[in-house]
């Protein structure tokens, strides 16, 4: 992490790149051509600044290669951060992109009689164990989480377990699967993440890219 | 019945330490204590395991979820392995040296286990090398604590430090001079802690303006400086920060090349510290060397009879990975029937020895076999590549 090494940024693959790369075109960051071919192999992209590299991975692998350095700036939505909790990530900066929730949903005819005060344990299928049993253990109800990594909505018609926890956006995934959202957890948007390491070693060079990324977000709020 | 290969395994986060980064950790912790030495520090040594009341006691319940605990068979009460050295040092110096003059410098040198690993340290046992000055309240003592950690890790050969200072104070001053209390606002805290200015103004309250400008403020020693000067801050934050530039201007005085910066919320590992603290970092290392700053000794034992402190600890495995490889020591292989008094006279010109025990037709391939980087022929060492 010498001082004239490339910074890298680390950004999620998926539904919210299409927001992103617009708002990076804003604050002046333009991939190579490479970044587009929907083909390509290439993992890692140089930019129009020598000094800046972008990494596409999952979005749940943004956060972990900021958290270890590998990447010094990164793209992901605090849904990822709530389930690492990396102490070594800085958020710094709501990017307003990528807005969804994060809800508890149920099938539509277990609501009539279910009384979720009387809880004590519930099993659920989620991308986000960690983060369900957090929320969960909070208001004194022990969850039993069963990873999944997709299509997590097929589980309670198949009888996986009954609940499931889950990023909502349109809500139209979870009606069309006959569920329905009981609680929210927490909004989510998308943040802009930073290596704590590398906002204080490397200050003078990551900083400035926290700067134009922060007022591109503002200009793209504002339009 | 256990297969050999398991039986290798080790818990998760303990591992065996071989040749030759062993000796080279032993040689790094013993130059770090020789630093100290010389700037009067006198070794101490605490035990590994203490009952746990008083281990964790006050501002030792910081480190309570980090913290072993097994019943002690003898008196029947719970003992707990330490997870810091810290506060074993300050309780020696509060109860058996609290005689001895002020202020009190003491250094150690300690392996501590943890419960859990940390995202970047998955080691849950570790070294720490570190010292507390106690019983003073000097700024010169926050700047002797600095000074002395980069003097030290400059003789072990650590290039690009980085030295970040904080003042965990300053941010919960800011919010109790608006009427509201940042230990009892956990969000807030988080926000902070996570530098999520959008949160901050949100969850600010009156104290946002100020602790926004507080988080912009971040960054090179000189720089943070100038902008909290600017910043109307209420008197007991404005102190906090005058003690930071006070600090600042007697590191610069005696260190003018080392890289300082200040992050005037940062709260993250100073579990028990109250006033000026520091986190070490370096080019290529991914996480903190080590970390120190002031705290109350001894609180936990008289309340409100705690002495000033400060001081610092560094984290071997961490340290380790920021030194280049050690030099490998230079081995001679010593052919069967080598008289001793020959070897004695090699080993006092600063070789390795390496006695053959059985005579072999080939010494030099011996000797390669045995990882010698030389062999005795005739009267000479010769290479054996």
């Amino acid at each position: 992490m010498a001082a004239n090494e490339k910074l890298v940024l680390a950004l999620p693959q998926g539904r919210i790149l299409a927001e992103v790369v617009p708002l990076l075109a804003r604050a002046g960051i333009v991939p190579e051509p490479e970044f587009d071919a929907p083909a390509t192999r290439q993992l890692r992209f140089a930019t129009n600044h020598a000094g800046l590299d972008i990494i596409r991975t999952r979005s749940f692998d943004v956060a972990t290669f900021v958290a270890f350095g590998a990447a010094q700036l990164g793209i992901a939505g605090n849904d990822v951060l709530m389930e690492f909790n990396f102490t070594e990530l800085y958020a710094p900066l709501d990017l307003g992109i990528g807005r969804c929730r994060i809800s508890v949903a149920e099938p539509a005819d277990l609501i009539a009689h279910d009384d979720p005060v009387r809880w004590s344990h519930v099993r659920i299928a989620t991308k986000y164990p960690k983060l369900t049993r957090r929320y969960f253990a909070a208001r004194g109800v022990q969850a039993e989480c069963v990873k999944l990594n997709g299509a997590v909505e097929l589980a309670p018609a198949l009888g996986l377990c009954r609940r499931i926890v889950d990023l909502v956006s349109t809500g139209a995934t979870l009606r069309a699967n006959g569920l329905v959202e009981i609680e929210r957890i927490a909004e989510v948007t998308s943040r802009l993440i930073v290596n704590r390491a590398a906002l204080k070693v490397r200050h003078e060079q990551v900083s400035p890219w926290i700067e134009r990324i922060a007022a591109a977000a503002r200009a793209a709020r504002a339009a | 019945m256990t297969e050999p290969a398991q039986r290798a395994l080790l818990p998760a986060g303990l591992r065996d330490i071989l040749p030759p980064e062993a000796e080279f950790e032993a040689a790094v912790v013993e130059r770090l204590m020789a630093t100290f030495g010389a700037q009067g520090y006198e070794r101490v040594k605490p035990p590994l395991v203490e009952f746990e009341d008083s281990l964790l006691a006050g501002s030792g319940a910081a480190m309570g979820p980090h913290t072993f605990r097994l019943m002690d068979p003898v008196s029947q009460r719970m003992m707990a392995v330490r997870a810091d050295m810290t506060l074993q040092i300050a309780r020696i110096a509060t109860s058996r040296l609290r005689n001895a003059p002020r202020p009190l410098r003491l250094s150690y040198a300690g392996q501590v286990l943890r419960v859990k690993g940390d995202d970047l340290r998955p080691e849950r046992q570790f070294g720490q090398v570190g010292v507390e000055l106690i019983g003073t309240a000097a700024a010169a003592a926050d700047a002797e604590a600095v000074l002395l950690a980069a003097a030290a890790l400059a003789a072990v050969g650590v290039s690009g430090l980085s030295i970040d200072l904080s003042s965990p104070r300053l941010a919960p001053a800011v919010v109790a001079a608006h009427g509201a209390s940042l230990g009892e606002n956990k969000p807030l805290r988080d926000a902070l802690d996570r530098k999520d200015a959008a949160e901050v103004s949100v969850l600010g309250g009156p104290a946002a303006a100020m602790l926004a400008a507080l988080l912009r403020a971040a960054g090179p020693a000189a720089s943070t400086l100038a902008a909290l000067a600017k910043l109307a801050l209420p008197p007991e934050a404005a102190a906090e920060a005058r003690r930071v530039g006070e600090v600042v201007a007697l590191i610069r005085g005696a260190a003018p090349e080392l890289r300082l910066t200040i992050d005037p919320v940062e709260n993250r590992n100073f579990e028990y510290h109250t006033g000026l603290c520091f986190t070490l970092f370096a080019d290529r290392v991914r996480g903190m060397l080590g970390r120190g700053g002031r705290y109350v000794a001894g609180e936990s034992h008289s309340p409100g009879r705690g002495e000033p402190a400060t001081g610092f600890t560094l984290f071997t495995d961490s340290l380790l990975r920021a030194l280049p490889a050690p030099a490998q020591r230079r081995r001679l292989y010593l052919p069967s029937g080598t008289p001793a008094a020959t070897a004695a006279k090699w080993r006092g010109e600063g070789w390795a020895t390496v006695a053959g025990l059985d005579p072999v037709a080939d010494a030099r391939a011996e000797a390669r076999r045995l990882a010698c980087s030389h062999v005795l022929t005739g009267d000479r060492p010769q290479a054996v590549e």
